[in-house]
């Protein structure tokens, strides 16, 4: 059973993957489809929303079931991508098949007993996740910052005072309803939610806004089937889902109340008893009961309330006397509209005083007119609540011939709002470049300086020597031309001065050959260049970057020339290793910040970038499994655009956008985007880092259990314990 | 105790449309809806096959709600054909049909989907923009001083409706009485804002159609004794009315949460019922004639009031409430206790009515907008039918007065856009296309398809077998019977278009629907005198109408661009 399971992690997840990634990128980019789902009760739902559609496929799968619960938790925080991250996913897994593969025709394993080879599989899995953590934390954040901001663009015309124009909001949201909505209303939407934008936001608002409609979005929405979607609307004011009790046409600006609990005294309170000795005295409590009544909504009247909200359904004495002072009335509103009628106007319902006869109204709001809205032959309360300073309240009226299409752009035009909420936000980049890691590079170390290579897995605590003693070999020749780049390298960044006081020690230190030597400089200078070590300390310090730049060079060293290694190794083996465990890691802190409002335009733009930059990464790097890493997502990244370019053909087919997308980077040119629209850069970003944690719990995972029992309620048992 | 069970995984199917099973549904669906179509249309007959209630009808609403599809696509279309029943009650039928003749004759030309949905788009606007517009030759404004294209298009909707089973001159009869309803819920005077009141269908199944009438007020049925014991009505003249939403009954009132200890001796029943009689001896001081109610009435407080010479009336229903507040002028009490006298109502005369072998409690107004309009037909199911036609036509009336034309019908209005459609995609398609990257090959292909997606909804009309023809000049709809000779001259077999504004006399050409013809442009304005003289003109509701259009295009796009059906199967 094992075995079965030790096929468990990658294998499967891509298996899985795949079938995902046929089913969801039918329906991604502007040319997608719709996807109609039903509901066990029987209606019908159409959807690109690639949340809802893994959800409606409710699968059985138990990593298929882990990945859907990564991208539900990914869309509750961004309300985009989940179709991209299920094609990103799919490729990354690709990536790391492709490496076991090589990996199996490798001679190091063939020794090995299966089940051996299963665990030891594993723990080059969780090997692999720990260094993608690394990835995120160390080179995404860092490439982010340094690299790829600098195509960035802004949203925002003025980005002090954070105005928004509209033809860029314009271009940012029908890129994405591209992506959501049907295409023969992809415009109309994007162009409602424009409108919608506009009408509902001040000079003042900021994210706040955002806040509060994406909160509150269902009640600021109302929809009616059986109209052409091209009859929605956005009417100025709250629409409430419910009609009037008691109507009372009034003019002017309405004083409004709000109650939580009903205005009747009740006869008697939960809990208390009530002794009656007579009929007279019963009927002397309900008749207080009446009167009370009748001098509230008197009270109320006097105020000039004009119409009562409430929370509960009112007796029918409250509505009668309500009627006769001319006080309509709205009953059983929900808990979100109130809130939302708090957010908004700041209006909290009043409390009946218990005793005094007289009770004081604390809390009154104005609004400009309450009316009946009929729509579709429904009654709906208009109530039109005054602005504040940073929202000005509106609904949405959406149409459609069937509710299941209503609910696709319900769902869209509030991930729409999700989306913006993001990219009104800074977006934090933390990272840390680290010079050496123990961990990572220690082991790898040990093993390429041992010349018995059959030996390997049980020195190392298997990781990935293999695949690089391969390409190791492979790339013996390539080592003169690896030797000129590096010369290169070191012509450009002589310059550096925190440098120049790294090279004579590091020289000092490993003396054995003249190659390794020079190879080593060169990996100093090029380390400098990404300014890595930035917090340069005094000469104590730099003994231990040291070694960590002998370290990293001697993996690079590896990856590219074996032979070298061999004979440069042998020597400079022990000294280097005896420094390890007292090594203390020189790390740099980096938090910088990606403002709000980055886009960059879309058609894989992000991707393509990234890609580029990660390559570039890769090609520096000196820790051999973030090379891996990189290369891999690199690679991973293009799957994007190659689904999005899939229709296109001759100039504006895949490779030829790709290939002029290089030579525009190398040559510092600004990149031609042939699709106008734009994206949220934060959104991207946060899908990136949300498929990077869903693949590292992936690949943690060693073994799958299966169990034939019915699912059970999950008890807390310390609560029972306690019992 | 909740039971957990595991949930089954979902169905999923890729290109759905492609299956032979779906394509096979969707024609048995078109065959459906399309043999019920026009007033020549089959009648369908729907029972379970377990002695459940048998609905012979024609019309797309009850269908739809007697039918049950379970295949996802059948069911989008159905619930989108719903929706748009309920929101106009008319041109269900016409909706449906079109839609799957789009369906069907798009996947033909094969046609990608991005491209189709786009052309059909643009299409859609073009026929809009006709129909909005101010040389729309299949738009007639509505005269409001002259009953005339009212009546028309009133019975235009009864004849197209052939399950209530009326002849000619109960058509006419029926159309004059709903026009007649209709316009008594307008009120008089002239405000901002004008509330359409209430027109209330009374059933009176068994009757002879002839006898259905109209009557301003509120007719409420109650039984022989009962009538015989609140006469003999006292005065003529105004009545005072009370109108009461809470019950009468003697409940106790809700006592909230607590405990009530009652000693012993005590009757709370009593005490509420002295209450209730104290209501009463208020309302007879304050001289009220009529007293209604919601719910029930206590019968010592009725006995009260039959003392002392009030009519009280009880379980009047709360369907009735809202007119019953509007006709009388009254405020719905809900007090037991002191009542405001600004509460009361009025009613200007009261009466007792018979019609058939049912009693009536006839409340008639001062001047209300409120009406009652008795339904008979012979049986069940016809008067079933017929009620929901005349509801149809009540509402199309409601949705005219708002947007004040109608489109010729007959199937004109679909020819004549079809060889609008054709001459305009024929002559300038750059204009429709606009850089959309679709060709104009793909237009004239997708046009093509539109427009036979129209002409033989058209052709639906026709169930006996007749010919379809057009005329090369107007674009109308001509049909031909059966059996007549072929390759005569047309002008003795045709006496007059579909919507009945031509005839033959004219010199015309004509062409087989079916066949191809030189694209030509469709005469659009309208000649003046056929405005003012359609007496007898077929006509449609506009509003319905084009909705109807926008409805059935997006539904078909919808259905078109679906790449995968996904079943829970839970």
């Amino acid at each position: 059973p094992s075995s079965m399971a030790a096929a468990g992690s990658v294998k499967a997840a891509l298996q899985v993957a795949e079938v995902l990634e046929t089913i969801v990128s039918c329906c991604v980019g502007p040319e997608g489809r719709q996807v109609l789902c039903t509901k066990p009760t029987g209606e019908v739902l159409l959807s690109r929303d690639g949340g809802r559609l893994l959800e409606a496929l409710h699968l059985e799968h138990p990593i298929a079931r882990m990945i859907v619960a990564c991208v539900s938790s990914h869309l509750k925080k961004t309300g985009d991508g989940a179709k991209t991250f299920i094609i990103f996913l799919c490729h990354l897994l690709r990536g790391l098949h492709a490496v076991t593969d090589r990996e199996k025709d490798s001679l190091i394993c063939k020794n090995i007993q299966t089940h051996g080879r299963h665990w030891k599989n594993c723990c080059q899995w969780k090997f692999i996740s720990q260094s993608l953590l690394m990835f995120q934390t160390q080179v995404l954040d860092c490439i982010m910052d340094q690299y790829l901001s600098r195509h960035f663009l802004s949203i925002f015309s003025s980005a002090k005072e954070r105005t928004l124009s509209r033809s860029s909001l314009e271009l940012l949201l029908e890129a994405y309803f591209c992506g959501r909505v049907g295409r023969n209303n992809q415009k109309f939407i994007s162009q409602l939610m424009c409108d919608y934008f506009f009408k509902c936001m001040t000079c003042e608002s900021g994210i706040d806004v955002f806040e509060l409609v994406d909160d509150c979005f269902v009640e600021l929405n109302v929809g009616v089937t059986g109209l052409p979607v091209s009859d929605s609307r956005i009417v100025a004011g709250l629409v409430l889902h419910r009609d009037f009790s008691v109507y009372c046409p009034a003019d002017g600006d309405i004083r409004i109340v709000m109650v939580t609990e009903t205005i009747q005294p009740l006869f008697l309170t939960s809990g208390s008893e009530f002794i009656l000795n007579s009929e007279a005295q019963f009927q002397t409590s309900q008749f207080w009961v009446m009167e009370r009544t009748k001098a509230i909504m008197k009270h109320l009247h006097s105020q000039s309330v004009k119409l009562l909200l409430s929370s509960v359904k009112q007796p029918d004495l409250v509505i009668y006397y309500a009627g006769l002072n001319g006080i309509s009335v709205v009953e059983c509103l929900s808990s979100e509209e109130v809130s939302l009628i708090q957010r908004i106007i700041g209006l909290s319902p009043f409390v009946l005083p218990q005793a005094s006869s007289q009770c004081e109204i604390s809390d009154t709001a104005l609004v400009k007119f309450c009316k009946p809205l009929i729509l579709r032959s429904k009654r709906y309360v208009h109530l039109g609540l005054a602005s504040t300073r940073t929202f000005i309240p509106h609904c949405i009226v959406l149409c459609g011939p069937v509710q299941g299409l209503i609910e696709q752009h319900e769902g869209a035009l509030h991930g729409a709002f999700k989306m913006l909420r993001q990219l009104f936000k800074d977006l934090d980049l933390n990272y840390m470049t680290e010079a050496n890691d123990q961990n990572d590079t220690s082991s790898p170390l040990i093993s390429k300086n041992s010349r018995e290579s059959n030996q390997l897995p049980e020195i190392g605590n298997g990781s990935l020597q293999s695949p690089r003693q391969d390409t190791a070999v492979k790339n013996k020749d390539k080592l003169e031309k690896t030797q000129t780049y590096l010369i290169v390298n070191s012509n450009l960044v002589v310059s550096n001065v925190e440098l120049e006081m790294y090279i004579p020690c590091s020289t000092a230190k490993l003396t054995p050959t003249g190659t390794f030597q020079t190879d080593e400089t060169l990996r100093c200078l090029s380390l400098g260049k990404n300014t890595i070590i930035d917090n340069c300390e005094p000469l104590i310090e730099s003994n231990s970057t040291v070694n960590s730049i002998t370290e990293n060079t001697r993996i690079e060293i590896s990856y590219e020339n074996l032979q070298v290694t061999k004979i440069a190794g042998k020597d400079s083996m022990l000294p280097v290793r005896c420094e390890l465990p007292d090594m203390c890691t020189s790390q740099s802190y980096y938090s910088s910040s990606m403002p709000a409002g980055c886009v960059l335009p879309v058609g894989g733009n992000f991707e393509i970038l990234l890609h580029y930059y990660l390559l570039n990464y890769a090609k520096k790097c000196q820790q051999s499994e973030q090379t891996m890493v990189s290369m891999i997502v690199a690679n991973a990244l293009l799957g994007i655009p190659k689904i999005l370019y899939k229709s296109k053909k001759g100039n504006y087919s895949f490779p030829q956008v790709y290939i002029r997308a290089l030579h525009a980077l190398q040559t510092n040119q600004p990149l031609v985007s042939s699709q106008t629209g734009l994206e949220s850069v934060a959104g991207k970003y946060q899908l990136l880092t949300s498929v990077l944690q869903c693949l590292t719990k992936i690949l943690t995972i060693d073994l799958v259990i299966n169990v034939k029992r019915q699912p059970q309620k999950v008890y807390d048992q310390d609560s029972e314990d306690e019992l | 105790m909740s039971r957990l069970e595991a949930k089954k995984p979902s169905l999923c199917k890729s290109e759905p449309l492609t299956s032979e099973k779906v394509r096979a549904t969707l024609s048995v669906w078109k065959g459906i809806v399309s043999s019920c179509y026009g007033p020549s249309g089959r009648l369908k007959q729907v029972h379970n096959g377990f002695g459940g209630y048998v609905c012979t009808t024609s019309q797309s609403s009850s269908l739809l709600s007697h039918l049950l599809v379970t295949h996802p696509i059948l069911k989008i279309l159905t619930t989108s054909m719903q929706n748009h029943v309920s929101c106009f009650s008319d041109c269900g039928l016409f909706t449906a049909i079109l839609c799957c003749n789009l369906i069907e004759n798009v996947q033909r030309i094969g046609l990608t989907p991005t491209t189709v949905i786009k052309l059909n788009k643009r299409l859609l606007r073009l026929c809009t923009n006709y129909l909005k517009s101010e040389a729309c030759g299949c738009r007639l404004p509505v005269d409001f001083s002259s009953t005339q294209i009212l009546l028309c298009l009133v019975r235009s909707i009864l004849t197209s409706k052939p399950a209530s089973m009326l002849t000619r001159k109960e058509i006419d009869h029926i159309s004059t009485l709903i026009l007649k309803a209709f316009l008594l819920t307008i009120p008089e005077k002239p405000e901002d804002h004008i509330i359409l009141g209430k027109s209330i269908i009374v059933p009176l199944k068994g009757q002879r159609v002839i006898d259905s009438t109209v009557l301003p007020g509120i007719l409420i049925e109650m039984s022989e004794v009962q009538l015989m014991k609140l006469l003999p009505i006292k005065k003529s003249g105004a009545l005072k009315v009370a109108l009461f939403c809470t019950t009468l009954s003697g409940d106790l009132s809700d006592t909230g949460e607590g405990t009530v200890v009652v000693s012993c001796g005590v009757s709370l029943e009593n005490a509420v019922l002295d209450q209730l009689l104290n209501l009463g001896r208020q309302l007879v001081s304050d001289h009220v004639d009529l007293v209604l109610c919601q719910k029930v009435i206590h019968p010592s407080l009725k006995q009260l009031l039959s003392v002392h010479r009030v009519i009280a009336v009880d379980r009047i229903g709360v369907a009735l409430m809202e007119p019953l507040s509007k006709v009388t002028g009254t405020q719905p009490i809900g007090s037991l206790g002191s009542i405001s006298p600004s509460s009361y109502g009025s009613v200007k005369d009261l009466c007792t009515a018979k019609f058939g072998s049912k009693h009536f409690f006839h409340l008639i107004p001062n001047e209300a907008t409120i009406c009652s309009l008795l339904l008979c037909n012979r049986n069940d199911t016809a008067w079933d039918e017929l009620k929901l036609t005349c509801q149809t036509a009540l509402h199309v009336l409601q949705l005219t007065i708002k947007e004040p034309w109608v489109l010729l019908g007959g199937g004109c209005t679909e020819t004549h856009l079809a060889a609008y459609i054709r001459h305009k995609t024929h002559n300038e398609p750059e204009s429709i296309l606009k850089d959309d990257g679709c060709t104009q090959t793909e237009l004239h292909l997708m046009a093509e398809a539109f427009c036979s997606a129209l002409e033989s909804l058209a052709a639906s009309l026709e169930h006996d077998g007749g010919e379809i023809l057009t005329d090369m000049k107007y674009g109308h709809f001509w049909s031909v019977q059966a059996d007549s000779p072929s390759a005569v001259n047309w002008p003795d077999l045709l006496s007059q278009c579909g919507c009945g504004l031509y005839n033959s006399r004219e010199e015309l050409s004509w062409s087989f629907l079916r066949s191809t013809r030189h694209p030509f442009t469709p005469q659009t304005c309208l000649p003046h005198e056929a405005v003012g003289s359609g007496s007898n003109l077929t006509v449609d509701c506009w509003t319905a109408k084009l909705s109807g259009l926008e409805v059935a295009v997006e539904t078909a796009n919808l259905i078109l661009d679906l790449s995968y059906v996904i079943e829970d199967k839970n």
